[in-house]
């Protein structure tokens, strides 16, 4: 025991004392930041120059006019400069194919001089087909959005002015105004969809990183100790099993070390909220006891069960190179549930979901996303989510315990063997030996 | 004398071929024990199985009339074959981390690694990392983590590659010193030169099977009636055809012939006086080496194929 904890302290001192803790410390809640919120930020900037457009209106019933005027309202940050400037409305005789499509052709070589930034063909009968079609070298979001609605609002007021109830349009945005719908967990906590969203992701790519760096880490190390011979000294000292927990245990308290720093940050921030408005949201989430011990467990398990595939890789491997071809799968495992995120956000109670989240090599980050997302407030087997997180950490734990026992059998042979890379059927006997 | 490790009868194989083969060999206390032979002779995986590293197929090892404890494991200082060192650590960390996992205490190394730096002359360079080091230095580093915890058993695996002439002789001495203090050396080598300058006793292997053990000066005295060395001016090709010799060995400087049971060497030294100038002639005990041909009956060139 003894000797495990020096094992335990090199590894850890090794680690700490490194620059790039202290790099990853800082850096990584930047980039975590830069991920999860750059993009929610970008989607919500607005425009800051004045966008030209030309509109071909081949129902020729005004509705191109009552487009432009229904621009106005849009104005740039200052608040004085339109957001949309109209040049052209043009109403070919839409019989005249010819023509429409030397107009078009026209128009398109604006657009691709960048003269015009995109124009709008509003086809016949449109109030029959509802068709318009958008032409312009790349499209935004939020101006494909404004030109849709207010395009409906219009049509919408001309049906009805047609079946002679007299409204403005104006009226019609009021009428067709949607509805604020807010998610509530029970017991009233507010859950807005980006605040689930980015804490899902956060809690996420903590697992992911901790498991996945300080398993590397502890991979290269072994594949160090193994090419530098160092391996038969300390194992010609200290039992092989002893090496590797004191190394899993050692990296462990590492990684722990930079989450809790991490924690303490973000305590921090949260108690300077004026200035970030997004900590107020996600206070719900780190201030969630329930969450935080589930986020623990995951946190431990998934950096067990993954940096000790990492120990075993690194025993039977001869160098980095050589690593990788295994790195690739396990990698994949657990960046799966990153990349279904958005299905389990719309989806996170579906028999798929559920089912994915209870593998174990799925279980850390997968089941922590659908706690984030479905909400945990109180502790209780009657509720499905806190059931199923339950036995996700039963199960894990056993399935991490089975990898354990496996890779201390083939540990103590495979740092031993330097050469060629032992097939499926050696570790199996060495499983068995 | 007192024996401190036996192996008895110990067998290793790897995939249905013997890498030792039914050997037995007592070590005494306080001894400097080498065991030699050319490569692929089960050197190492003999002193793996020593060391516990690997466990032998059948045969039984004792220290001390005991099987294997962890308390031998903590008193015994062991260099592999192949040297290396933890490249980002620097000295006084690896010295350290090195001697804590042999239990030894951590102010006992503190009180302990400025004598041993200094005795290295690596005194200037503790703080600083084992990368800068070169591989000399790397190797006399290795040396102190082998020795600091004051082992009772010292075990060397080829204990001179990579060592330039001074660190050999800087090591010999330190081994002496060891071996003043009543540590049991062990070693192994193909470098059978080296070898005869050093031990005590000596264990021959060849193919995993023991060839012929004993007290160095023993197992000279058995093969040491009728050999001489000359150093002669040219080329000594010639002594082949001298009635009377059995075999010539050349060396850089001189020629060893051994000589028929019944022959005169005053006859041999006339002979060879009248073909060239002779600056020395001498009654010699046989080189370990030729010891190794004679007994094994190698093919010379063989042999010389095998030691590189």
């Amino acid at each position: 025991m003894h000797k495990m904890w020096i094992v335990i302290k090199r590894e850890y001192a090794q680690v700490v004392k490194k620059k790039s803790f202290l790099v990853g410390i800082i850096l990584t809640p930047l980039f975590l930041v830069a991920v999860t919120l750059l993009p929610a930020l970008l989607a919500d900037k607005k425009s800051s120059t004045t966008e030209s457009l030309s509109i071909i209106d081949m129902d020729n019933n005004g509705i191109g006019e009552k487009f432009k005027s229904s621009l106005e309202r849009y104005l740039l940050d200052d608040g004085v400069t339109p957001s949309y400037n109209v040049k052209n409305i043009y109403t070919p005789d839409p019989t005249d194919s010819s023509a429409v499509a030397e107009l078009r052709k026209e128009l398109d070589s604006l657009v691709i001089g960048g003269k015009l930034k995109t124009y709008l063909v509003i086809s016949r009968n449109v109030l029959e087909n509802d068709s318009v079609i958008q032409v312009a070298k790349s499209f935004s979001f939020n101006m494909g959005s404004r030109f849709e609605h207010r395009l409906s609002d219009i049509l919408a007021a001309m049906r009805l002015e047609n079946m002679k109830i007299n409204v403005s349009v104006d009226s019609i945005l009021h009428v067709t105004r949607r509805v604020d719908l807010k998610h509530q967990a029970p017991g009233g906590k507010e859950r807005d969809f980006l605040t689930m969203y980015m804490g899902g992701i956060v809690f996420v790519m903590i697992i992911f990183m901790t498991a996945l760096g300080y398993g590397q880490i502890l991979m290269r190390s072994v594949i160090e100790e193994k090419n530098s011979r160092i391996m038969e000294v300390l194992v010609s000292s200290i039992s092989p099993f002893q090496l590797m927990a004191g190394k899993v245990v050692g990296l462990g308290m590492a990684s722990l070390t930079q989450v809790a720093i991490w924690f303490a940050i973000g305590a921090i921030l949260y108690s300077f909220q004026a200035s970030l408005a997004i900590s107020a949201d996600i206070s719900g989430i780190i201030f969630n006891p329930i969450f935080i011990i589930y986020f623990l467990f995951y946190l431990v398990l998934g950096y067990l069960l993954y940096s000790t595939l990492f120990a075993l890789i690194g025993s039977i491997v001869n160098s980095d190179k050589e690593a990788q071809n295994f790195i690739f799968p396990i990698t994949m495992a657990m960046i799966l549930p990153v990349m279904i995120a958005m299905y389990i956000i719309q989806e996170p109670d579906s028999t798929v979901a559920v089912v994915l989240s209870l593998i174990p090599f799925f279980t850390p980050t997968m089941m922590i996303m659908r706690i984030n997302f479905i909400g945990v407030d109180v502790f209780n087997f009657n509720n499905p989510i806190i059931f199923e997180a339950t036995l996700g950490i039963v199960l894990t734990a056993l399935t991490t315990l089975a990898v354990i026992w496996i890779t201390a059998r083939i540990f103590r042979i495979g740092i031993l063997m330097y050469g060629k890379r032992p097939t499926l059927p050696e570790l199996i006997k060495w499983i068995k030996y | 004398m007192n024996e401190y490790l036996r192996l008895d009868n110990i067998c290793k194989y790897y995939n249905e071929k013997a890498a030792v083969d039914h050997l037995s060999l007592s070590v005494p206390k306080g001894a400097i024990y080498g065991i030699i032979g050319p490569n692929g002779a089960g050197k190492t995986t003999t002193i793996r199985m020593i060391m516990d590293i690997i466990a032998p197929d059948s045969g039984s090892i004792l220290i001390d009339g005991r099987k294997l404890t962890h308390d031998f494991k903590n008193r015994v200082g062991y260099l592999p074959e192949e040297r290396g060192l933890y490249k980002k650590m620097t000295l006084n960390e690896v010295i350290t981390y090195l001697a804590e996992i042999k239990g030894y205490s951590k102010s006992q190394v503190a009180a302990e690694i400025d004598g041993w730096l200094t005795k290295m002359s690596l005194q200037e360079y503790k703080f600083r990392k084992v990368e800068e080091l070169s591989k000399g230095m790397q190797q006399k580093l290795q040396f102190i983590t082998t020795l600091i915890h004051k082992p009772n058993m010292i075990i060397l695996d080829e204990l001179f590659s990579g060592l330039d002439p001074i660190n050999i002789e800087l090591i010999k001495g330190i081994l002496l010193d060891q071996k003043r203090q009543g540590t049991t050396i062990l070693f192994s080598t193909h470098v059978m030169e080296q070898a005869e300058k050093l031990c005590d006793f000596i264990c021959l292997i060849n193919k995993g099977q023991k060839v012929l053990d004993g007290k160095l000066a023993d197992v000279k005295a058995k093969f040491g009636t009728n050999t001489i060395q000359v150093d002669i001016e040219g080329d000594g090709g010639f002594a082949r055809d001298i009635s009377g010799v059995e075999a010539v060995t050349e060396f850089n400087n001189y020629i060893e012939l051994k000589l028929a049971a019944d022959a005169d060497n005053q006859t041999v030294l006339r002979e060879i006086a009248s073909r060239v100038t002779v600056r020395r002639f001498e009654l010699v005990e046989p080189s370990l080496y030729n010891i190794f041909i004679d007994v094994t009956r190698s093919d010379p060139a063989k042999l010389e194929e095998e030691m590189k």
